[in-house]
């Protein structure tokens, strides 16, 4: 147990026996009236978002979470197959539950993951990731106007606005919170 | 820092000229007292005075200057206003709170809370505020914005149980230990109300429930007090204030219970009050107080993300932003 007024933003909350994680933390003091914070959570397993108002001084139920390394093997189109490097379990994961990150991981690559005991919170996907450039629109002649774009699509899927000048087969460093192209990497 | 700086100084300037225009006397008044005004939810700072020829004893700084300038107003002073610092401690440091902020309190002679609207309209006019403060400000009563953001009729939720319920309905976690029908209504409306009201205009939500204990006049279920939100933000509270000497000594007795058992649990201090100052505020006469924040509204007027940008030395920035509100 812990009192609200501890609650940080990636805090682990049992809440009403489901796991959240508190995504956003704001204390608030009506004019006439005492301490309150205000959160907003998430639920990994779901996604289902919930508004919360706790007094701080409210006692509230935190879990213990762990990261814990997996790789991803591949999706089924309902699940992704991921197996802990360190005891090599295998673990089944609805993709309804991490939508469009079947766009974000590719195969064989190694993730930090979050469990509350054998079950799984959170994939976490590192903020800047290199990805293969699978296809890619030829360049217009002519249109060489500074700041030109289009758009190609990643070996997993994901379209990313890029400057005219990448093609097929180049890696592109890409933010993967905005989905935005950083820069071409060279190997 | 030195933009903050100058436009603080002009908004000011425009401030004092425009209830000099109107006759209001500035006054200064101490902030640091032997007593305050008590409220339960607003914690204290207390220093120690010394001296050699007196008894040590507990100061306080004052959360607001209301305590001195009602007793102006008994002395038959007129409208009066201030610009000073207050305290509150044991608050957040973050994007709108500072423990020390800098407050607007102006009380009008024979005016009532509806008055005080009008007025506060006209300041706004009179410092040229950006669009998003524009008046005329919006109304809206707490019953209200009860029924439109959280669904449920506050004048039949007037027990404890019924408000708990709606509470449980509307999906919030509300501990098993009872709990006052003002933290559960709090809760209510911090989470639905508050966070979705209109943010394009100002807004005075107005006609708080009288469960809410505070120096304003009471009729029927209600207060006659409002609040003043802007750009998301509370800027001002006013009161129609309580002139009835039973009342405000019950208010004393009543508030100050509350506040003993609230610092038995936070541990915070125990300020002195001074109840025989119920007779002097039953004689202040017909008046209208209101108290506005004055770092908040310069955060509006300047297009400023947080009151880093306002206040000059923010303690958030010097103890670092790990309070931060987000």
């Amino acid at each position: 147990m812990i009192k609200a007024g501890q609650i940080e933003k990636g805090t682990a909350l049992l809440i009403k026996g489901q796991p959240f994680i508190v995504v956003e933390r704001e204390f608030v003091n009506p004019g006439k009236g005492s301490a309150f914070v205000r959160v907003k959570l998430k639920s990994p397993a779901t996604g289902q978002v919930l508004q919360e108002t706790m007094k701080t001084q409210d006692n509230v139920e935190d879990i213990t979470v762990a990261d814990r390394d997996c790789q991803y093997l591949y999706n089924d189109g309902e699940h992704f197959h991921l197996m802990l490097t360190d005891t090599f379990e295998q673990l089944e994961v609805p993709m309804s539950s991490f939508p469009e990150y079947e766009l974000l991981m590719q195969d064989g690559e190694i993730y930090r993951c979050t469990f509350w005991e054998a079950e799984l919170l959170d994939i976490i996907i590192p903020a800047k990731v290199v990805y293969l450039v699978a296809e890619a629109e030829e360049a217009v002649k002519g249109d060489t106007v500074q700041g030109a774009t289009k758009y190609v699509t990643t070996e997993t899927g994901l379209s990313v606005r890029v400057p005219i000048f990448i093609k097929q087969g180049e890696k592109i460093r890409v933010n993967t919170e905005t989905r935005e192209y950083l820069e071409r990497v060279n190997d | 820092m030195q933009e903050a700086a100058l436009f603080r100084s002009k908004t000011y300037h425009a401030i004092r000229s425009f209830f000099h225009e109107r006759n209001y006397l500035e006054v200064d008044t101490p902030i640091l007292s032997t007593t305050v005004i008590p409220e339960s939810t607003i914690e204290n700072f207390a220093t120690r005075f010394r001296n050699p020829f007196l008894p040590s004893r507990d100061l306080y700084l004052l959360p607001s200057p209301e305590i001195y300038m009602k007793q102006l107003l008994a002395m038959g002073f007129g409208s009066i206003y201030q610009i000073s610092h207050c305290f509150r401690n044991s608050e957040q440091l973050g994007r709108i709170h500072n423990i020390e902020f800098s407050m607007l309190e102006y009380y009008s002679v024979g005016f009532d809370e509806q008055d005080s609207i009008l007025l506060t309209e006209n300041l706004f006019r009179a410092l040229k505020v950006p669009k998003r403060l524009q008046p005329p400000f919006k109304r809206m009563s707490v019953a209200e914005a009860m029924k439109r953001y959280a669904g449920f009729d506050l004048e039949k939720t007037q027990r404890r149980s019924l408000l708990k319920q709606e509470a449980l309905r509307l999906g919030l976690s509300v501990p098993d230990e009872p709990e006052s029908w003002e933290e559960t209504f709090n809760r209510i409306f911090l989470t639905f109300v508050e966070p979705n009201l209109p943010q394009e205009k100002p807004l005075v939500l107005y006609d708080y429930p009288r469960r809410i204990e505070c120096l304003a006049q009471a009729t029927g279920a209600y207060r006659k007090r409002w609040e003043l939100y802007g750009m998301g933000m509370e800027l001002a509270n006013c009161y129609y204030e309580e002139t009835d000497e039973e009342k405000i000594e019950a208010y004393y007795r009543d508030e100050y219970a509350r506040l003993i058992q609230n610092r038995g649990v936070s541990g915070g201090v125990i300020a002195d009050v001074d109840p025989s100052l119920a007779k002097t505020f039953a004689r202040i006469g017909k008046v209208s107080g209101v108290a506005l924040g004055l770092d908040r509204l310069l955060m509006g007027m300047m297009g400023r993300p947080s009151l880093e940008g306002v206040i000059l030395f923010p303690l958030s920035a010097i103890l670092g932003a790990g309070n931060g509100n987000l």
